[in-house]
């Protein structure tokens, strides 16, 4: 059974292993394996275990970055914080095209942000762009296959390629122009914000 | 006022710290091995060396890496087995380097701060 204690914990074993992201998986592993057992014997040795009892515990540890600092110093590794190439990056993801590419590069340039933040920034944009055409395209499609299946109207309609550009400048511009990267460089700016590391003490 | 005094305070804990932490953990693994919790509650006695108990775990990563320590499994009468950390033959020529280097230091730190105190 799960108890509070356990969420306590789950939460600062993540915290852990999250600050330690630069660290060689295995060393992390090493380290995060130890506190982990560090904290199985404090715990068997309480008299009652409850959250008080295991905060004291955890408080005596220290917070996960106070750890990951001193580590980051034992083994020479420097603090990744958000700077000028994580604000440039964001701002180059919000214009078209050739700032999407230079943005790209410049988050998988990064220290700060996770791979999977980096996946996230990559593909969101290309992602909006081609769901939008698959979209359109399909749409168009079915209007068109409508229109033939009964007598062909005497009126000319209008072209496939004129409906889809209808389309396309009704919502996927604004969307993969403006909303979706505006969208994608706040969440890097957040994350940035979150990821940099604390200064070593 | 009291704050800034008791930051410095802390401050200088803290330089004094930061070189002699990882000779202490080693006296301690000189006379018998031991594992982490253990290692760590044994440094916690001594006032004012360790703020942080988990900062000792990346310390000991670090000490294993540079062949001061080696480590091995042991079975545990209470639950699953631990590690030991134990002192290799570089830990034990670092921490007799270390105790010399200390004595020479404090002595003349001592004499030092006892003779400002006369003039």
């Amino acid at each position: 059974m799960r108890t509070a204690t356990d969420s306590v914990i789950d939460t600062y074993m993540k915290e852990l292993q999250q600050e330690l992201r630069a660290f060689p998986a295995t060393r992390r592993r090493e380290i995060v394996d130890e506190v982990r057992e560090h904290i199985a014997q404090a715990r068997g040795e309480l008299d009652s275990e409850n959250e008080a009892a295991i905060r004291t515990v955890l408080d005596r540890l220290g917070e996960p970055s106070e750890i990951a600092a001193s580590a980051r110093e034992r083994f020479g590794i420097r603090p990744a914080r958000a700077g000028v190439l994580e604000g440039v990056a964001a701002v180059a993801l919000l214009v078209p095209f050739i700032g999407w590419l230079l943005g790209t590069i410049l988050v998988w340039l990064s220290r700060v942000w996770t791979t999977r933040d980096k996946v996230i920034a990559t593909i969101t944009v290309p992602g909006i762009w081609l769901f939008g055409l698959l979209g359109t395209l399909a749409s168009s499609t079915s209007v068109h296959v409508s229109g033939s299946s009964g007598p062909p109207p005497p009126t000319i309609e209008p072209s496939g390629i004129e409906r889809v550009m209808n389309i396309a400048f009704a919502w996927i511009f604004p969307l993969g122009v403006i909303v979706v990267p505006l969208a994608v460089a706040i969440y890097l700016v957040v994350r940035a914000r979150n990821l940099s590391d604390a200064a070593t003490a | 006022m009291s704050d800034m005094v008791s930051a410095d305070k802390e401050g200088m804990a803290t330089e004094l710290r930061r070189g002699t932490l990882e000779y202490c953990v080693l006296a301690l693994l000189s006379k018998e091995p031991r594992y982490g919790f253990d290692l760590v509650r044994a440094l916690g006695q001594v006032d004012g060396l360790v703020t942080s108990e988990g900062t000792i775990y990346p310390l000991l990563s670090r000490l294993r890496r540079d062949g001061l320590v080696k480590t091995s499994w042991k079975e545990s009468t209470s639950g699953p087995p631990r590690r030991y950390y134990e002192l290799t033959p570089a830990g034990k020529r670092a921490l007799e380097e270390f105790k010399g280097e200390w004595d020479r230091f404090t002595r003349a730190v001592g004499r030092l701060l006892k003779s400002g105190r006369k003039s």
